[in-house]
């Protein structure tokens, strides 16, 4: 945001740029799993405005899976187990009974949202329960090197699993005969079909690999960023992930750097909350969604959103 | 199998499915679907329940015909909670003002709540016209800015004098919609919602403004072809929609609350995207779908209260409503596609 103001040297100390960069990666990560997979979805033409019922669905299994198993990891596969059944669904609503994509989206949403609070107050309790995490990656000698250390080897091994992802999706979509056929549905679906490109499949794939990655985000905020589930959770990081995938023009590893880019915003406004007491919170925490309004209206992303 | 028996069947299985997935999860919270349903009911058609049906109905019919209003134009407003709040914070900022003015000042009030929720509208519309910013995410995002907005607010600049709770300060008499029924919550925010109707009603039949949109939803490079001013329509398109929103909320407080709090909406800027597609999209229609939603909202706290049942069942229902409604197009091809 440009807004950290150098105020003395305390500011600019290295403890606290390391401080923020390790939180911005921390707290953008989540935005960042589910716009590698919408990034995929809306690479093929088809969109899920419902990512965020999927991020809250995720968020709970993955806390369900925690408490219940005690094993962190399994609750992360129960989180892409639930992401995968509800993408299921939206790929059936929109490819099969070609229902509009958007409304399908908004149902998702919905859903997510009753699903992950009624199961969540009938398990594991309405309040926040806290779950076992999973441990941040320890490398030694490495994750302590000054100010590189913790933010680069010492994140959650999700997020390496995201950044690989990130850089995997752009490569397949990029590089690849299969991601050739996946571009050319999302540009002429009519023309991909006389090329004879199983059109539905390559769709229908992007999707599931959509919710994928968007169970894993859910996944991340319950058991990396906030160790607990708390009912709307997510609170519009799947619209964020919408959104970085339109400032990313469809292009997963930028749509996954405009996501770090919110977690830099959110990091930011926390840090300015501590260091400015007297200005009232609510300004500050509303950074993130105005940063996603402002970069939208400067972004002019018009050719990711023509159908809407 | 003949055509009309594959729509039979198919929509038979469109509607068993839609009650089953509520129901599973009632039987996963260990009630059985039955009960429930029969709590539901005799809760809403009760002594009591009837009035808190309408209550609910009163703000979800006019956020629904401005949710229906703007898809009719292709356009998605999911920002009616942060539009309800817009309007009444405005009408309750400036409240004060009409102590003494009798109904004018009501009427002023709701104007008020109107004009905030529609100059919220009229911005999301602008965003989308001029710089081509997806209004869903737009209206998302205002939705978490003004409820981040209005807890500034009663906790600072409007809190109560007392500045003991997180509240406004009461809203003069003049200002509060008088209760029609006794012993109920009903209030004449009742007959607003219902002119509202009339009037959407008016405005999709029978005006140029109602046939422009339904052409600029239908298609958009038509209405550019056929010279429509389409930002231009845009912007009063998402003003008109906000605004009922706003209306919403000013009717909202000065029905019931009396003052601004957290948590005015409940979600029905959700519940009336469900609304208007339950209603296709018809103004004529939204009331009752709103009544339905109704039943399930004021209904919910009677199964909370009776059966230990969570609140959020209400958004599996809702979601079930939303996915069987559009699955019913497929079924039924002939109708006339929704946005």
């Amino acid at each position: 945001m440009g807004t950290t103001k150098p105020k003395g040297d305390r500011l600019m100390d290295a403890l606290f740029i390391t401080a923020l960069l390790a939180a911005t990666i921390r707290l953008g990560m989540a935005i960042g799993l589910a716009a590698i997979g919408e990034a995929a979805s809306e690479r093929s033409g088809i969109f899920n405005i419902g990512i965020e019922g999927i991020m809250l669905s995720g968020a709970f299994a993955a806390a369900w899976g925690s408490v219940r198993t005690g094993s962190p990891w399994l609750g992360v596969l129960f989180a892409i187990i639930i992401g995968l059944i509800l993408a299921g669904v939206h790929a059936f609503m929109v490819l099969l009974l070609r229902i509009d994509q958007f409304v399908s989206g908004i149902g998702m949403v919905i859903f997510g949202l009753g699903f992950s609070s009624f199961v969540a107050r009938l398990t594991i309790g309405a309040k926040p329960t806290s779950v076992q995490g999973l441990a941040p990656v320890d490398l030694g000698a490495i994750s302590h090197i000054p100010i590189i250390g913790p933010v680069l080897f010492a994140q959650s091994p999700l997020a390496y699993i995201a950044l690989a992802l990130a850089i995997a999706t752009g490569w397949v979509i990029n590089r690849t005969a299969f991601g050739l056929e996946i571009r050319a549905c999302g540009e002429n679906a009519e023309v991909a079909e006389t090329l004879a490109i199983p059109v539905r499949q390559r769709q229908t794939a992007c999707i599931l690999f959509g919710g994928i990655t968007a169970g894993l985000g859910g996944a991340y905020l319950s058991v990396v960023q906030v160790n607990a589930f708390v009912e709307n959770m997510v609170a519009g990081r799947g619209f964020l992930a919408v959104a970085c995938v339109m400032l990313g023009r469809r292009r997963p590893v930028v749509a996954f750097l405009a996501a770090l880019g919110f977690g830099l915003a959110e990091a930011t406004q926390i840090r300015l909350q501590t260091q400015y007491p007297d200005l009232p919170y609510q300004f500050l925490v509303i950074l993130p969604y105005i940063a996603a309004i402002a970069a939208l209206v400067i972004g002019h992303a018009r050719r990711g959103m023509k159908a809407a | 199998m003949s055509a009309a028996m594959t729509r039979v069947v198919r929509v038979g299985v469109i509607l068993i499915v839609a009650a089953l997935v509520p129901g599973l999860f009632v039987l996963l919270a260990g009630q059985n679907p039955w009960r429930v349903l029969a709590t539901l009911l005799l809760y809403a058609f009760g002594p009591q329940g009837w009035s808190e049906v309408l209550v609910h109905a009163i703000p979800l019919t006019l956020i629904g015909l401005g949710v229906a209003f703007a898809l009719r134009a292709g356009l998605f407003n999911i920002g009616a909670d942060g539009q309800l709040i817009a309007g009444a914070v405005l009408a309750v900022f400036f409240a004060p003002y009409f102590a003494g003015w009798g109904i004018a000042g009501l009427i002023v009030f709701l104007i008020l709540g109107s004009i905030g929720g529609a100059a919220l509208g009229a911005l999301v519309g602008y965003l989308r016209a001029w710089f081509g910013a997806s209004e869903i995410i737009v209206t998302i995002m205002l939705n978490y800015v003004m409820i981040q907005m209005i807890s500034y607010l009663i906790r600072g600049p409007m809190q109560e004098t007392s500045r003991f709770w997180p509240q406004s300060f009461l809203i003069p008499d003049d200002c509060i919609l008088p209760i029609i029924v006794q012993g109920t919550r009903l209030h004449a925010g009742l007959f607003v919602a219902l002119v509202m109707v009339i009037a959407a009603a008016i405005v999709q039949r029978r005006t140029v403004l109602g046939f422009e949109t339904s052409v600029l939803g239908a298609n958009p490079g038509a209405a550019a072809y056929a010279g429509f001013r389409v930002k231009i329509l845009t912007v009063i398109v998402m003003a008109i929609s906000g605004g009922l929103a706003g209306l919403a909320g000013a009717v909202e407080v000065g029905g019931i609350y009396q003052r601004l709090q957290d948590n005015m909406s409940e979600g029905f800027g959700l519940a009336a995207i469900a609304v208007a597609l339950i209603a296709r999209l018809e103004a004529a229609a939204i009331p009752f779908a709103a009544c339905l939603f109704g039943i399930f909202f004021a209904g919910s706290g009677a199964l909370q209260r009776e059966l230990a049942l969570p609140f959020p069942l209400v958004w599996i229902i809702e979601a079930s409503v939303i996915f069987a409604v559009a699955a019913l197009q497929w079924a039924l091809p002939s109708r006339k596609a929704i946005a």
